[in-house]
């Protein structure tokens, strides 16, 4: 935002640069009195005096006009001549505002500020749209086009009639042409202008409209109009409704992505194996500082790979959080097979360690990642505004489940998983290497949560406590899909984030996650195994 | 039928563990008023304070065995009995403030005050008085429990299923407790409190009496377990944990012994959370936090679960460990301590200090009254199969 | 039990005068069908022996009867119109109904007094166990089994320590104890010496004059030993039913067993 804004000054003064090149001297000097004019005292003099400049239409009085505003205009007292003024060494150094020729130096005592108040800031504002709509620019001329229609001043119109017979660019011309209907609104046109006006802000629609129209609504005494203002202002909103429901399922959807790439090696571990990890969670912080170290290291040696960290930190993520997990497996998980409850409890003393062991390393704060340009920046379609990163990381997320998809049923390896998770004893005579097997499998598991890790390090705080705010939603979520079922935590993960996005706008986001809470508690009541339960003895036992 | 009840528990064993605990909670209180700060069998007030908090500890751990050791449930959410205790406890504690708050409002508690609120909210009524709040503290957490249990129970829901839905019901109330609109004070909790029935809570004797209330507390606690796990239903309990199938088809009603048993908890829980609160001084959501739960189940485990004595002594040495630790240098590395504890006692040490003594201890353990001998491979998990 | 049938629904005469009675009873897990239209019909005081091959549907019938997996249709019913679909597995206990598991399971942790002190007939509900007092009766009952299942020197050693033999006759104890009309006893003789099963067949035997049994066993020395009506399931049906010798004549049997 703050970036935008210095952009956009730089801009407005790059622009005040090139006017004052192009500005001939003659022309100028017929400025002369008029800018003057504005050393006038009193704020409706002041008013006026702007007006008189914008009058002119000429270009050069953007410049004038942008210092006034700027408070950069003084007036000298001996001959009230107006200046613009910026401080030099024993007073000021003074500068012709039209044509920015050097006019000397003056004592502080020589001269006075030009005041201005909002009334006039305004007055400048529009004066200023009311230039550039006739700028040979189509960029200037379509800023200028929509600040007129923000402002929607009635003693514009006829100007903006002006600027309608002449504009060729059909968008330009459908901003004008709200703009006047907006202008039109504030003006006391007849009732039969102010309903056209009216239909012609309601085919624009959208979010912008409805201030406007709710202004006229409530402001307007006559009966016809503020009727059709009020089905205007009903219709927008319906839309808008369905809008909103959209962009709420797009939040849903971006939240169960992040939900699913957290639950997916859970659901590997926990689904597949029956490991219960508590660690799972911290898999994913080990894969979120290994984005930190690549990063670090990225920045620190070979600046223009920066685009390319994330693919980097990728399979480095993978390997870190696999081999703890490997590691995990087999100094702790394989000694308590069958013993859920006691690997629940040693997986929480891992996790305590490892975010300890973090905490010591890198320091308790959080750590700063970035996200690479591509991962920056939004991009709206309709009304809906979609930021990259969550686009990607819900691109990332299909791609992650697909792939693990493909590795468990297209692969030996996979082949031997299942095998080996149906039937220990029968895969194990089979000559399947079943401790390799459950090393590897939890390894595999961890190292999606590193994965995970990589994704949720661009859009959440990197710290030692990053994995415990995910560890419960996680397992929220594959219990919820189906224990042993990865197409029921695909599911599972976002029908839980639509839910949660739908239920934030009525109970805010704390009672919203509360809600979904309990809704689950309630669920695994009616369905102990989840959506996509496996039904059976086989179960049951 | 109550005192019959009660008074069968009553076996040599259990009055020696009732006698020491009782006697200590007189002693100290007693070393901290009557001898001079000088004398070496002086027991500093902060001392006293401190253990009285581990004596709510152990209370609490008392209460997680109960339905783990026992009954094969594994809660991660009996922090949240606990706080709500304490929370009964801290409202009361808070109406007692009256006017001395910061803005001196006779009826409104400062942080409603500072929300702009303009009455009490109606949850807020009696708890002006210690009866009423005293009843709540039993009654918030039993009714929690009964409405979890109820339903959870019924629908089978069992082992690490069980365990995780605890984590998320202390989850789900940590996160609530934290909105200022729920009226509990929010982020800060409760805090600031002046009296205790009338009298100054930071006074010595104020400080011996909620000592010896938290002694007193554990051996009741301690002789209604005993009393309950002596009777034919602790049998059934410990028959549901081994084998909770064959229990129904005996003919008993799994759910309803672990309603029973997990409700009794929890307002055991309740009322260790009560105790704490006026010695620790505040009541805050983070007493909520899922990581307080399980640590309350690894003082169980290090102690030796299914066994009465066992959480009691674990509760004390993790605790005396964590503070040796974290006022020294190394205070740093208590987590890698703790989690290291989660570790090694599941992997080396599953029966706990007390069960593995008890089981070198007696040659003939075949002979043992059920409670004292831990089952070769008790695994709470079994009881889900 | 106040489980009321309207009587619509015990159209078949044939149940009211029988103990046990299954009728059309199916059950799938997804997809697959444990059991297709099964029908049997125990009578007062009969011993009935159940043989199968592997998945022919003889536990899952035992889970239906006990009230463990709930039927996707047909009827069953006890001692004529109490409807067994309807009921979980503490009532259909209560009912009395026993059930002896194919893997030995008693309560580890306690004695072998305590397991059939558990399992004694009588008090069922938390609060009444919670301040119950063991009566003289209970004890000599509890002896009395003990004696059955000649157990009765090792009243105090923890269940854990038993020799498997010794487990499958403390479940039977256990059985006993619970005094049910009709016991359910899958493969006792299960990893029992030869000597052990055939001493296990006398006490069924026993039992069966005073309750209705249903054996499920592959040992067919030990179906012999019992001498009863056998029931032949095969993949979720009843195959054949008669005498032991009639049954092992029957060529669909024989087909089953010995393969096509």
């Amino acid at each position: 935002m703050v970036d935008m804004i210095s952009r956009f000054k730089t801009l407005l003064a790059t622009l005040a640069l090139v006017f004052l090149a192009a500005v001939p001297a003659a022309h100028a000097d017929d400025l002369k009195p008029l800018v003057d004019g504005l050393g006038k005292s009193g704020y409706a003099a002041l008013k006026d005096a702007v007006g008189a400049l914008a009058a002119t239409g000429d270009p050069a009085v953007a410049p004038i006009l942008q210092s006034l505003s700027a408070g950069d205009l003084y007036v000298r007292k001996s001959d009230r001549a107006v200046f613009a003024a910026t401080k030099a060494e024993g007073g000021y150094k003074l500068t012709d505002p039209a044509t920015g020729a050097d006019a000397g130096t003056a004592a502080s005592g020589e001269i006075d500020k030009i005041k201005v108040n909002n009334a006039v800031r305004e007055a400048v504002t529009a004066a200023r749209g009311s230039l550039t709509l006739m700028s040979p620019d189509i960029a200037k001329r379509r800023a200028a086009a929509a600040e007129m229609f923000r402002n929607g001043d009635p003693a514009q119109i006829p100007l903006l009639d002006q600027a309608l017979a002449k504009e060729t660019d059909a968008g330009i011309a459908a901003t004008l042409q709200l703009a006047r209907a907006a202008a039109i609104l504030k003006s006391d046109q007849p009732d039969a202008d102010k309903i056209a006006a009216i239909a012609v802000l309601q085919a624009k629609g959208g979010r912008d409209v409805l201030g406007q129209l709710t202004a006229i609504e409530a402001s307007s005494t006559d009966g016809a109009v503020k009727a059709a203002a009020a089905n205007a202002l009903s219709s927008i909103r319906g839309t808008l409704k369905l809008w909103d429901g959209a962009q709420n399922i797009l939040y849903g959807v971006s939240l169960g992505s992040v939900l699913l790439l957290a639950a997916i090696g859970l659901a590997i571990t926990f689904g597949v194996m029956g490991v219960i990890n508590m660690a799972h969670g911290e898999m994913v912080m080990l894969g979120a500082y290994t984005t930190f170290v690549v990063q670090e290291l990225i920045r620190n040696n070979v600046p223009w790979l920066f685009d390319w960290s994330l693919a980097i930190a990728l399979p480095l993520a993978f390997l870190v959080a696999g081999l703890v997990g490997v590691l995990i497996e087999r100094m702790v998980i394989r000694f308590l097979y069958g013993r859920p409850l006691e690997t629940l409890l040693a997986t929480w003393g891992v996790s305590l360690i490892l975010q300890q062991a973090v905490r010591t390393w890198f320091g308790p704060n959080n750590r700063e990642v970035g996200n690479p340009s591509w991962m920056s920046g939004a991009f709206e379609l309709g009304n809906l505004t979609i930021t990259y990163n969550r686009m990607w990381i819900v691109v990332f997320s299909l791609v992650v489940f697909a792939a693990l998809m493909l590795v468990l049923k297209r692969t030996a390896f996979g082949l031997q998983t299942r095998a080996v998770t149906q039937n220990r004893p029968m895969a194990s005579s089979m000559g399947i290497r079943t401790p390799w097997v459950d090393a590897l499998t939890f390894g595999l598991g961890s190292g999606i949560a590193g994965i995970a890790g990589v994704a949720l390090s661009q859009i959440d705080n990197v710290s030692p406590n990053l994995g415990q705010g995910y560890i419960i939603d996680s397992f929220m979520v594959v219990v919820f899909g189906g224990v042993g079922n990865l197409w029921g935590t695909l599911v599972g993960a976002f029908t839980l984030g639509i839910a949660n996005k739908f239920l934030e706008p009525y109970a805010g986001a704390v009672l919203g996650k509360i809600l979904v809470l309990v809704f689950i508690i309630l669920f695994i009541q009616k369905r102990p195994r989840g959506l996509f339960a496996l039904k059976g003895r086989a179960v049951e036992a | 039928m109550i005192t019959a009840f009660i008074l069968r528990a009553l076996d040599r064993r259990t009055s020696i563990v009732l006698a020491v605990i009782l006697g200590i909670g007189i002693l100290l209180p007693v070393l901290n008023l009557a001898t001079d700060p000088s004398s070496p069998f002086h027991v500093p007030t902060y001392v006293l304070t401190l253990l009285g908090k581990y004596l709510t500890y152990a209370l609490l751990a008392l209460s997680v065995d109960l339905v783990w050791g026992f009954c094969g449930i594994l809660s991660l959410g009996h922090g949240a009995f606990f706080a709500l205790g304490g929370y009964g406890m801290g409202m009361y504690l808070m109406r007692q403030i009256g006017d001395r708050g910061t803005y001196g409002n006779p009826i409104l508690p400062d942080f409603m005050v500072f929300l702009n609120w303009k009455e009490l909210p109606w949850f807020w009524y009696g708890f002006d008085h210690f009866w009423f709040a005293a009843l709540i503290v039993l009654l918030a957490p039993g009714l929690l429990a009964f409405v979890f249990g109820w339903f959870a129970f019924r629908s089978r829901v069992t082992g690490v299923y069980l365990s995780i839905i605890t984590q998320a019901m202390t989850y789900a109330l940590l996160l609530a407790f934290f909105r200022n609109d729920m009226g509990f004070g929010g982020n800060n909790g409760l805090t600031d409190f002046k009296d205790i029935l009338g009298f100054d809570i930071q006074a010595d004797a104020t400080r011996g009496a909620l000592f010896f209330a938290s002694a007193a507390a554990l051996a009741l606690g301690f002789w209604i377990c005993r009393a309950v796990i002596a009777s034919k239903f602790g049998k059934v309990l410990v028959a549901v944990r081994d084998a909770e199938s064959r229990t129904r088809f005996i003919g008993y009603r799994v759910e309803g012994y672990k309603l029973v048993v997990w409700t009794l908890s929890a307002m055991m829980a309740g009322v260790a959370g009560a105790l704490y609160v006026p010695q620790i001084g505040i009541i805050n959501p983070g007493e909520f936090a899922p990581a307080n739960s399980i640590e309350a189940v690894i003082w169980v485990a290090v102690g030796g679960r299914g066994t009465l004595i066992g959480p009691i002594v674990g509760a004390l040495l993790v605790n005396f460990g964590k503070t040796w630790f974290t006022s020294g240098m190394l205070a740093e590395y208590w987590l890698f301590v703790l989690g290291g504890l989660f570790v090694l006692v599941t992997l080396f040490l599953p029966k706990g200090v007390v069960g593995s003594l008890m089981t070198k201890g007696s040659r003939k353990p075949v002979e043992k009254p059920i409670e004292d001998v831990v089952a070769p491979g008790v695994a709470a998990g079994q009881a889900a199969e | 039990m106040t489980v009321t049938n309207e009587p619509t629904r015990v159209a078949h005469a044939k149940a009211r005068d029988s103990l046990l009675y299954l009728d059309g009873v199916s059950v799938s897990f997804d997809g697959f069908k444990a059991l297709r239209g099964l029908s049997l019909v125990i009578e007062p005081g009969e011993m009935r022996a159940i043989i199968g091959p592997n998945g022919a549907g003889k536990t899952t019938m035992m889970d239906v009867i006990t009230g463990k997996t709930k039927p996707d249709s047909g009827d069953v019913y006890f001692a004529g119109d109490t409807d067994l679909t309807r009921m979980d597995e503490a009532s259909i206990a209560s009912l009395g109904i026993g059930r002896k598991f194919q893997k030995p399971t008693v309560f580890e942790s306690h004695t072998v007094w305590d397991n059939i002190d558990l399992a004694l007939a009588g008090v069922r509900k938390p609060f009444a166990t919670l301040f119950h007092r063991t009566t003289k009766a209970e004890i000599a009952r509890v002896e009395e089994i003990l004696e059955t299942i000649r157990l009765i020197d090792k009243r105090d050693w923890l269940a854990a320590n038993l020799s498997h033999g010794q487990k499958q006759w403390l479940e039977i104890g256990m059985l006993l104890a619970q005094e049910p009309r009709l016991l359910l006893v899958d493969e006792p003789a299960a990893g029992m010496t030869d000597a052990e099963t055939a001493e296990t067949a006398i006490l069924l035997k026993e039992i069966a004059k005073t309750k209705s049994v249903v054996v499920v066993e592959h040992d067919m020395t030990f179906v012999r030993d019992l001498g009863v009506k056998v029931t032949v399931l095969h993949e979720g049906s009843v195959l054949s039913e008669g005498s032991l010798d009639v049954v092992s004549a029957d060529p669909k049997v024989i087909e089953v067993y010995l393969g096509r």
